[in-house]
């Protein structure tokens, strides 16, 4: 039966060696999503967003090294490692405000595997879907979700 | 109706360069593979799928933007929750989408069904007892089936970064680190986001090619490519794959995320490029030996 066995073995070794390379694939390498990158991608996203929502409630003048932002990341807990996707990241974003008040705000993150994530902010402190803008018209409020990507290889 | 001006193959563009004095030794490669190019493109153009694809690309964009003028913003995607804001933000929320769900079938089309449909019509040996080889078909539909892809994906991206355009206005877009892009940026970062699909497209086209000459059945050519693309992005999808991530066709077509940060970053765009060439590779050596080994003298 040499034929039947080798119309079979090639096959086969071709799904084998297809499966071992996908293995090997997934176990080799380092996490892309880390804490370190979320938190600095968060930042100066928040930055941004925060002078152009400023900017519509009419604080033009306020400035990123006034706000002086950071932020601390953290998923799932203390009992899970802070690296990977998913919607378990919690930020917590330190920063002043445009009265010169030291605030904290509280962010969830929908991080995904691609290095991206939606972060969604505390409407209590920062506003909910829409603000109202100087001239008394609701917009979008820049800080209620935002997506931000970051560098997997950084 | 597909094969038949094969027939005239070797009477028509490729006689009068021997008549005028060039020997059929001197440049037979490259000569023959280039009349068989151009009939697969009079073939192709024949075709009322391929007609259907160049149009439905050309018009699907300006409705598609039209019709998301009424509607909330799709936040779920990418870009998708400025459309109202920037005509800069639909191109991509489209390109996420698109890259998602119908790129790999832009390609398969036409890569899935180029060399299958040669097996369905039962027109191998007829094609192959003119005066071409093998390889010089091989290469003629394979680069056919790039011409079409490069087709499709010019024509959408023309039409889809325009109606935009034209539709929202050049409105700043706000980019991946909350920055604000001016218009003159951020019309060619679309333009260079569209672009990055070139490199994974052309996997995609040789995954097709591939599964044409292998499974023989147009198809299975035409779906396959899709089924293996939504594959490939639900394992995208998933965490801690480490380098199997990278290594998927379908990852590239997100590399472009990069070009819309504060600080941009390329590393994935280079990886990208070098993955899909390495898939282009594989599945041509695979789709040209299986050809070449083949066995058409039975019917």
């Amino acid at each position: 039966m040499p034929t039947s066995f080798k119309t079979l073995a090639k096959p086969a070794a071709g799904i084998v060696a297809a499966a071992a390379l996908v293995v090997g694939l997934s176990a080799a390498g380092s996490p892309d999503v880390t804490k370190a990158r979320v938190e600095a991608s968060l930042t100066p996203a928040f930055t941004n967003l925060y002078l152009d929502q400023q900017r519509i409630l009419g604080h033009a003048d306020l400035s990123a090294s006034a706000i002086a932002a950071t932020s601390s990341c953290d998923r799932g807990g203390p009992k899970v490692a802070d690296v990977g996707a998913g919607s378990d990241w919690i930020c917590l974003v330190d920063f002043t405000d445009q009265t010169g008040a030291a605030q904290e705000g509280k962010f969830e993150l929908q991080v995904h595997a691609n290095a991206c994530y939606t972060a969604a902010g505390p409407a209590k402190l920062l506003g909910g879907f829409t603000i109202t803008d100087t001239s008394g018209r609701d917009v979008p409020n820049p800080l209620s979700a935002f997506d931000v990507c970051f560098d997997p290889d950084a | 109706m597909s094969a038949q001006p094969l027939t005239d193959l070797a009477g028509s563009p490729a006689a009068p360069r021997q008549s005028a004095g060039h020997r059929a030794a001197a440049r037979p490669r490259s000569a023959g593979t280039w009349a068989a190019y151009r009939w697969e493109l009079v073939k192709l153009a024949a075709l009322v799928r391929t007609r259907a694809m160049l149009i439905g690309v050309l018009v699907v964009p300006p409705l598609v933007v039209l019709a998301l003028q009424g509607q909330r913003a799709p936040a779920d995607t990418l870009f998708g929750r400025h459309v109202h804001d920037s005509g800069f933000a639909l191109p991509l929320l489209l390109l996420g989408f698109a890259t998602q769900y119908v790129f790999p079938l832009l390609t398969s089309v036409v890569a899935g069904d180029i060399f299958a449909s040669e097996d369905q019509h039962g027109t191998w040996k007829t094609l192959l007892t003119r005066s071409v080889s093998r390889t010089q078909i091989f290469w003629a539909k394979t680069l056919a089936a790039i011409t079409f892809a490069a087709a499709v994906l010019i024509l959408l991206t023309a039409s889809t970064v325009a109606s935009s355009v034209a539709i929202i206005g050049r409105q700043p877009l706000t980019g991946l680190s909350g920055q604000s892009i001016g218009a003159a940026s951020a019309t060619g970062l679309v333009l260079a986001a569209w672009a990055s699909t070139a490199a994974p497209l052309l996997g995609f086209t040789a995954l097709a090619i591939v599964l044409s000459v292998r499974t023989r059945n147009p198809s299975l050519g035409v779906v396959g490519p899709v089924v293996l693309g939504l594959l490939m992005s639900l394992v995208g999808s998933l965490g801690g794959t480490g380098w199997l991530r990278r290594a998927l066709l379908s990852t590239p077509l997100e590399a472009w995320h990069g070009l819309f940060t504060a600080t941009p970053f390329y590393g994935p765009l280079i990886q990208g490029i070098g993955v899909c060439l390495a898939w282009t590779a594989v599945c041509l050596f695979f789709a040209y030996t299986s050809l070449r080994r083949r066995d058409i003298t039975g019917g």
